[in-house]
């Protein structure tokens, strides 16, 4: 009886297997895998797909979905077993250790193979002289405020300034109602609060945390500065609790419910907030600047980056698919629907005509410059663990700021050579 | 334990000579698919791992491997962080193991009662496996819900004038150790529960009438009989648990990813940075062969002890 | 006062006491799942809302409807029962005859044997990661649900055998000679004789391997690629996207996920309470 029913599953088994198999054998079929397509609306990645496809006889797409939190592992992993697909979607925090493993393709060699011409490229993710990354679409972070916190605190604008920052988030703080001034996620699990909520505030100040592409945090005023601030809005207690375990995804639900009156955060939160909380009054304005500074400021982003693998055998065709999501129509297309600037400098995406709040973000974006030193540096993500693990010891003040930064400096030294 | 001995010296007593040679590859036979997938799916990839672990540049390099012997080891042995881990790993484990034990032990009792109704047995019986059916993932996402400074578990505890202000659960360095292994322990008992439930099955109701006709009370009933019977399945969940609770991931990494400041960094999160965060991967692999002894150390002692328990 | 009414007054108090250390403990379990349960039907805002409410109006069927409604997500519950079914199957199966052999023979190298058995799980699946997926590629295996079942035996394996091992151990074996008597091969012993006696502890090692098989994550998003292979963790977790999570779908898959394996352990808990025991058999 029991053999009877193995033999029915096992029968199962094979039809699934083989039905899975079935596939047409005289296109090329290019993998693409990327964790874009669930972050999208249902079906819209597949059609830009359809189109590639209806352009390209011969090609076609096969999207590999993954979680965003394993998309890296899964790289790694793939191109040390020889299964990487032929096309991946890319954060700029990993493409040194990609490049250094040798899994990525130099697309420097393929654009000058393809005579594709570059200029519309708004930027490039390079690494010895050749490209590995291009970003597809970018995700600016600015700071967002609730207006209705802030006018019942008695503030007309937006801060600009890191001082005004520091007293609006001292005066949206009540903990009886349960609201603090700002939000700062520190978890360990996704480290990029570093880069997104506490370097930008350097990288705005038009600092630097690197010095001749060398960790560069012992006595560098501008680093020292940007955490002092933090420390003292830390310890004037204007920082939502639980900030040593929070993520970005925590940060937004705070926001959302109205017990933030201020977070940096990715301009994709844009639509996800008047969607989860229409009554919420909300505006969106530059990272403040520390008091005085007057140059241009530095845009904390993160982008959907797109490279081909080496051990493709359609490296030519990938390529043909990396240039059509680049190309001005395509890349318009792409950021309207994920919500983010795109990275053709000639694409213009829909909601920067039809959203006041998305027209602000795009001069915030057009005065400033993108910044985000942790891209193409090696180990990226590790850094910002290292740089968080004695920060948090700093803000918790069981640590000097000298020791802090020294200990930092010392583990980023490991890993630079 | 009288029976199977007697039963051991009346087989060992049999005439067996036309048996012999079958008595010898039965045995065999009966593993066979069991060494084979052991063999082919895990010695050779813990073999693999053993390799790697000796050398310097694998995975995520272009450069060949280079073999370094027990660098690695050196570097590991002697890396703070690792023994930090280490600790954290020895507490997470030996109190998740010694509270399964008791809270499994504890439902089954109550579960086997016979003081209540079939019905409402069965009722509480799936309450209590609730904790079992769901994914690390969800269980780590659910306790980040209920220990956020404004989640619930804050609430009642405001509520009741337990607490005055808003605890930070997982995010502070005292409590976030205690957190996540009390989370560790809420989704971990039921697999006890069930086995010491099928385990009670087995207890013959002759032992306890003539533990009651000799004037034991409950209490020794359960010293004399129900715990030496559950002996030997005490241990060896005792030990699996230790085990599985030391390679626990998912849980940690997702209520604080070994923060704040590696207050709750395990052998698990420490070898994942290693591998996947720093590439170090080399170095990843001797964790893991470190992480192998200590599982077999402890391993040897079951396996003593079961031979004990046989002859 | 006579000695019965003592005696009853005496098991009352039991009985309550029971009573209260059942309640209290099944709100120990059930309450975090309650609130799992809750906010799958609440808006994602809302699940965050403090003070917290255990349902509120933002009360909808949309997170179910959602899941329901998105062959991808069937999909994922009809890989994951299929994967678990098989698991548990192949495992009972081949961990009894294991079982089996522990049990009832003595042979050369079976300490080695036990010592092996134990220590292929004591390796941190995370560094087993990238060796494991290269056998499996080069076995033929990748994306395949084979890539799935076996793997996971080799995780269930291990307790299935110690486990059937023990509970073999506390069978007598004057059983296994009355049927070599009447003329009986070994194997005649052991599913004719032990493995009806033991049922309460192969389910018990059944519902483990099942839970596991259903809840794995980290092989099954390795050793699969494409959609239609996906399981049902890896569904919840490609919920958890860059941006922002889906909260309410997460906890709504999560509870559509574990109904059914609460509905099998409602059916498979009278072999527990059957008195198949070994202990009735022994009397």
């Amino acid at each position: 009886m029991n053999k009877k029913l193995v033999g029915i599953l096992l029968l199962v088994v094979a039809l699934l297997v083989s039905g899975g198999n079935l596939m047409a054998q005289d296109d090329i079929v290019l993998e693409f895998s990327q964790w874009w397509e669930p972050e999208l609306p249902a079906g819209e990645f597949r059609a830009l797909m359809d189109e590639f496809e209806a352009q390209n006889p011969g090609i076609k797409v096969e999207l590999i979905s993954g979680p965003y939190s394993a998309t890296r592992d899964l790289i790694v992993a793939g191109a040390a077993t020889g299964t990487m697909s032929d096309v991946v979607g890319l954060d700029g925090a990993w493409v040194n250790d990609f490049v250094k493993q040798g899994s990525l393709a130099s697309l420097t060699q393929l654009m000058s193979d393809a005579a594709f011409d570059d200029s519309e490229l708004a930027a490039q993710i390079q690494l010895g002289g050749a490209t590995y990354m291009i970003p597809v679409v970018n995700f600016v972070y600015p700071v967002f405020v609730n207006l209705d916190l802030l006018n019942a605190a008695g503030i007309e604008t937006a801060p600009s300034t890191r001082s005004e920052f520091a007293a609006a988030a001292a005066a949206l703080t009540n903990a009886e109602n349960n609201v603090s001034g700002w939000v700062l996620p520190l978890s360990m699990e996704q480290p990029n609060g570093i880069q997104n909520d506490v370097m930008s505030w350097v990288w705005a100040s038009g600092g630097s945390m690197l010095a001749n592409g060398q960790p560069n945090l012992v006595g560098n005023a501008d680093v020292i500065s940007a955490v002092e601030f933090i420390k003292g809005m830390y310890d004037a207690g204007v920082i939502a609790p639980g900030a040593f375990s929070l993520r970005e995804q925590d940060k937004v639900e705070e926001f959302t419910n109205g017990r933030v009156g201020m977070m940096i955060s990715s301009l994709a939160h844009i639509n996800l907030i008047r969607e989860r909380n229409p009554e919420l009054n909300f505006a969106i304005s530059a990272l403040p600047a520390a008091d005085g500074y007057e140059g241009p400021r530095g845009l904390p982003y993160a982008s959907w980056g797109i490279g081909v693998a080496q051990n493709s055998e359609h490296q030519a065709e990938a390529w043909k698919l990396v240039a059509f999501l680049m190309s001005a129509e395509t890349n318009s297309r792409l950021s309207s629907i994920a919500n983010a600037f795109p990275g053709n400098v000639k694409s213009t995406p829909d909601f920067v005509q039809t959203d006041e709040l998305f027209a602000a973000a795009f001069d915030v974006f057009l005065n400033g410059y993108l910044a985000n030193e942790f891209t193409g540096l090696p180990v990226a993500e590790q850094l910002m663990r290292e740089f968080n693990e004695p920060f948090q010891l700093y803000l918790d003040g069981e640590m000097e700021l000298e020791e802090f930064l020294t200990i930092a400096q010392e583990a980023w030294l490991g890993n630079f050579e | 334990m009288e029976h199977s001995h007697t039963a051991r010296v009346s087989i060992g007593a049999k005439p067996r000579s036309r048996w012999s040679l079958t008595r010898k590859l039965v045995p065999y036979a009966y593993l066979s698919p069991t060494i084979l997938l052991l063999i082919v799916l895990s010695l050779i990839p813990i073999a693999t791992v053993f390799v790697y672990s000796l050398l310097d540049n694998v995975i995520i390099t272009r450069n060949p491997p280079s073999f370094i012997g027990l660098g690695n080891y050196v570097e590991i042995f002697f890396d703070n962080h690792f023994r930090q881990a280490l600790t954290n790993t020895l507490v997470f484990s030996g109190v998740s193991v010694l509270a399964h034990l008791l809270l499994g032990l504890s439902f089954a009792l109550l579960l086997n009662s016979k003081l209540i109704g079939a019905v409402p047995k069965a009722l509480f019986r799936v309450i209590y496996i609730l904790p079992w059916v769901f994914t690390a993932s969800i269980i780590a996402i659910l306790w980040r819900l209920l220990l956020n400074p404004n989640g619930v578990v804050n609430f009642l505890l405001i509520t009741l004038g337990l607490a005055n202000d808003q605890i930070e659960w997982l995010s502070s360095r005292q409590l976030a150790l205690p957190a996540v292994t009390f989370i560790n322990i809420w989704s971990g008992y039921p697999f006890y529960m069930v086995s010491f439930l099928a385990g009670l099955q087995g207890i013959s109701d002759d032992l306890y009438e003539a533990g009651k006709i000799d004037g034991a009370n409950s209490g020794q009933l359960f010293r004399y009989i129900t715990l030496p019977q559950l002996k030997p399945i005490i241990i060896s969940l005792a030990m699996l648990d230790f085990i599985w609770t030391t390679h626990q991931f998912t849980l940690i990494w997702m209520t604080t990813g070994g923060g704040p400041t590696r207050t709750t960094e395990m052998l698990s999160t420490f070898t994942y940075k290693l591998a996947f965060s720093s590439n170090e991967f080399a170095q990843a692999s001797a964790t893991a062969m470190i992480i192998l002894a200590i599982s077999m150390f402890v391993a040897v002692f079951y396996v003593r002890n079961q031979r004990l328990a046989n002859d | 006062m006579t000695k019965a009414t003592t005696h009853s007054a005496g098991k009352g108090i039991a009985t309550s006491l029971t009573v209260v250390g059942l309640v209290l403990g099944a709100l120990f379990a059930g309450l975090p799942v309650l609130w799992l349960f809750a906010a799958s039907f609440k808006s994602n805002t809302r699940i965050f809302a403090y003070p917290p409410q255990l349902i509120d109006d933002s009360f909808s069927l949309a997170a179910y409807s959602t899941v329901l409604t998105n062959p991808e997500q069937l999909r994922y519950f009809f890989n994951s029962y299929l994967v678990s079914i098989l698991v548990t199957l192949f495992t009972l199966l081949v961990g009894i005859l294991a079982g089996y052999s522990f049990s009832r023979y003595d042979f050369r190298f079976k300490n080695l044997l036990n010592l092996i058995i134990i220590g292929v799980q004591s390796v941190p699946p995370i560094t087993l990661m990238i060796p494991y997926f290269g056998l499996i590629v080069t076995l033929g295996l990748y994306n395949s649900y084979w890539a799935l079942i076996l793997t996971y035996m080799v995780f269930t394996l291990p307790y299935a055998i110690i486990m059937m091992t023990g509970y073999f151990n506390t069978l007598p074996r004057e059983l296994d000679e009355a049927v070599m008597i009447d003329g009986g091969s070994s194997f005649t012993i052991l599913w004719r004789v032990l493995v009806p006696i033991s049922l309460p502890g192969i389910v018990s090692v059944g519902v483990y391997t099942f839970m596991l098989a259903w809840n794995e994550f980290l092989f099954a998003l390795t050793l699969t690629k494409t959609n239609d292979m996906r399981t049902v963790p890896i569904g919840i977790q490609l919920l958890m996207g860059q941006h922002s999570f889906e909260w309410n779908q997460m906890m709504a898959m999560s509870v559509l996920g574990s109904l059914p394996v609460l509905l099998l352990f409602l059916l498979f808990q009278r072999y527990f309470i059957a008195g198949m025991s070994a202990g009735s058999i022994k009397g």
